[in-house]
């Protein structure tokens, strides 16, 4: 896969703050590639230098592998930040605005419009709308043109449940559809439905990055339960394959060592007389990844 | 490069075609300059006292007085279609929309570059509305000489200069405080500042150079046309000799605020 976008060192200070300390990563194609960090992380800044709002203080960045451009970032569908849309003017015409900045067709405003449920209102004002319509009008804009690479910003800002469910099928169907999508979200639990790869961020500094499996290297035990839980916890703890035994209420959470599976572990308990109620393979979520290795000393 | 040219226009086009605020302040800056130069006209020609059945003030609105005598009195209402250059470019820094532009393809400089231009053609459009009222004024009051010539006409040229260099202050303005209001604000404080200082400069401390700066440069491309009659030839040659420094000093500011607009918007995060 070759890379859509390439970091090279990039820093960027706010007089002595430093937003961005040699960030270097690549976005490859296809990937849904998750920026990830807490508030206050670099995550915006480092979007706003890809799309050209904010200068790099040091190093520099490629676009489809070549010197960035205005006609790059015509082919890129960004929403930075906030929605950005003249207020007295109505979503058709803003986005016949976005239309002639990115040399698209105007015919294709009716569709983004009915993607994102707005066409009912197209004609509406900008400054009539709420901010979900807003987010929802910037999304819009983003994919006109199909652009085959989309940046999103908290994408998701603004939105009801339903309004982010919604969003993050969009995001699993465009993926599907072989775009390459880079989002910024502090809504782990969103990211963990639908990145490939992500970069993880704090306090500027680039802590880890590459496909989700490798970059968060995710914990993962088998939940067990039976009547006689004592009993249970007795036979596991003599099993070599077990790294260590945790109690979690009425289930204990067996953390094993390499190739110890379900089967492997039903097979035991029953060879050794104890019928297992609850069976189960558990992965630490992103969250819990996240908090690991965000947490001081936790990289 | 044509069709990218065209392209921004375009775009342009549509951010205003449909903004009520615009096209208000559009029609307030066309009507008022005629009109504020009829209520002078009205004011010269009926309310002064007469000698010989003339205005004490001679006919400023006849050929050729008319040429200076329009131009001074519009000279007196740059902040018109300056409000309309705060508004609109301040706009695009409320909505964020300046951002937006880039983020969706343009260039920086595309984006100031067409910002001078509308600037440009401001300045283009109320000069060629001023000339006109020129000529129908010249026209409808007692005509001395129809045939104007370079030395009535460039009145003309200076206050598309005296314009265009008040409307680059307001862009500067409106860039560097990005809020209507405030630019507005500070663009009419600065106008009476700058009076302030001329007149004591000038008066009280007999300083020569206020006389250069920012606005008064360009105020001072167009003096003050009524009772011209009473002017000694000394004072005349005066300006005559200093006019073409005024001029020069003028238009080096312009070309100073283009300069610094453009390389502010294209260095500086947005």
């Amino acid at each position: 896969m070759s890379a859509i976008l390439s970091l090279d060192k990039i820093s960027k200070h706010f007089g002595s703050v430093k937003a961005l300390r040699e960030v270097s990563f690549e976005v490859p194609e296809g990937s849904v590639f998750g920026i990830l960090g807490p508030n206050g992380s670099g995550k915006t800044t480092l979007l706003g230098i890809v799309t050209d709002v904010l200068r790099a203080s040091g190093g520099h960045f490629l676009w489809f592998g070549q010197k960035p451009s205005g006609d790059h970032r015509k082919q890129i569908g960004s929403l930075l930040e906030t929605p950005n849309f003249y207020h007295y003017l109505s979503a058709r015409r803003n986005l016949e605005i976005t239309a002639v900045i990115k040399d698209k067709p105007k015919g294709d405003i009716d569709r983004v419009l009915k993607l994102l449920k707005l066409y009912e209102r197209r004609d509406s004002k900008f400054q009539t709308y709420s901010l979900g319509m807003k987010q929802r009008l910037a999304i819009a804009g983003c994919l006109l043109g199909n652009p085959p690479v989309l940046v999103f910003d908290e994408p998701t800002n603004g939105l009801d449940p339903s309004g982010i469910a919604e969003i993050r099928e969009l995001i699993i169907e465009l993926s599907q559809q072989g775009k390459t999508i880079i989002l910024a979200s502090h809504l782990l639990a969103e990211v963990e439905k639908v990145c490939t790869h992500v970069a993880i961020l704090q306090q500027g500094v680039l802590i880890r990055s590459g496909s989700v499996a490798s970059a968060l290297n995710q914990e993962e035990w088998l939940e067990v339960s039976a009547t006689d839980l004592q009993a249970l916890h007795s036979l596991l703890s003599r099993l070599d394959k077990v790294e260590k035994i945790l109690p979690a209420g009425e289930f204990l959470r067996v953390f094993p060592k390499e190739g110890l599976t379900t089967v492997m572990l039903n097979r035991l308990c029953f060879e050794n007389g104890i019928i297992l109620s609850h069976l189960r393979l558990k992965k630490s979520s992103l969250e819990t990844a996240f908090i690991e290795l965000t947490k001081p000393g936790g990289n | 490069m044509r069709s990218e040219f065209f392209n921004t226009l375009k775009v342009e086009w549509l951010k205003v075609r449909n903004y009520r605020t615009f096209w208000i302040l559009l029609v307030v800056t066309a009507a008022c300059m005629p009109a504020f130069n009829y209520v002078i006209y009205d004011f010269t020609d009926n309310s002064l006292p007469k000698f010989n059945g003339q205005s004490i003030l001679g006919n400023p609105f006849s050929f050729p007085a008319v040429w200076r005598t329009v131009p001074y009195n519009s000279g007196l209402l740059v902040f018109l279609p300056a409000i309309l250059v705060i508004t609109l470019f301040t706009n695009e820094f409320s909505f964020r929309t300046h951002r937006q532009n880039i983020i969706d393809g343009w260039s920086r400089s595309r984006f100031i570059h067409i910002k001078l231009l509308e600037v440009l053609a401001l300045t283009i459009g109320v000069t060629i509305l001023v000339a006109l009222t020129c000529v129908c004024f010249g026209f409808l009051t007692k005509t001395l000489s129809v045939r104007p010539h370079w030395n009535d006409v460039r009145f003309i040229f200076y206050f598309f200069v005296e314009l265009l260099n008040y409307l680059m202050i307001a862009l500067l303005i409106a860039l560097l405080v990005r809020r209507a209001g405030l630019s507005m604000g500070i663009f009419f404080l600065y106008m009476i500042i700058e009076q302030f200082v001329v007149v004591i400069g000038r008066n009280k401390y007999k300083k020569d150079w206020v006389d250069y700066l920012p606005e008064e440069v360009t105020d001072r491309l167009i003096p003050q046309p009524f009772g011209r009659q009473m002017m000694t030839s000394a004072q005349i040659s005066l300006w005559e000799n200093h006019v073409a420094l005024y001029l020069s000093i003028g238009i080096l500011y312009v070309l100073l605020y283009i300069f610094f607009i453009r390389w502010k918007f294209r260095k500086t995060d947005l």
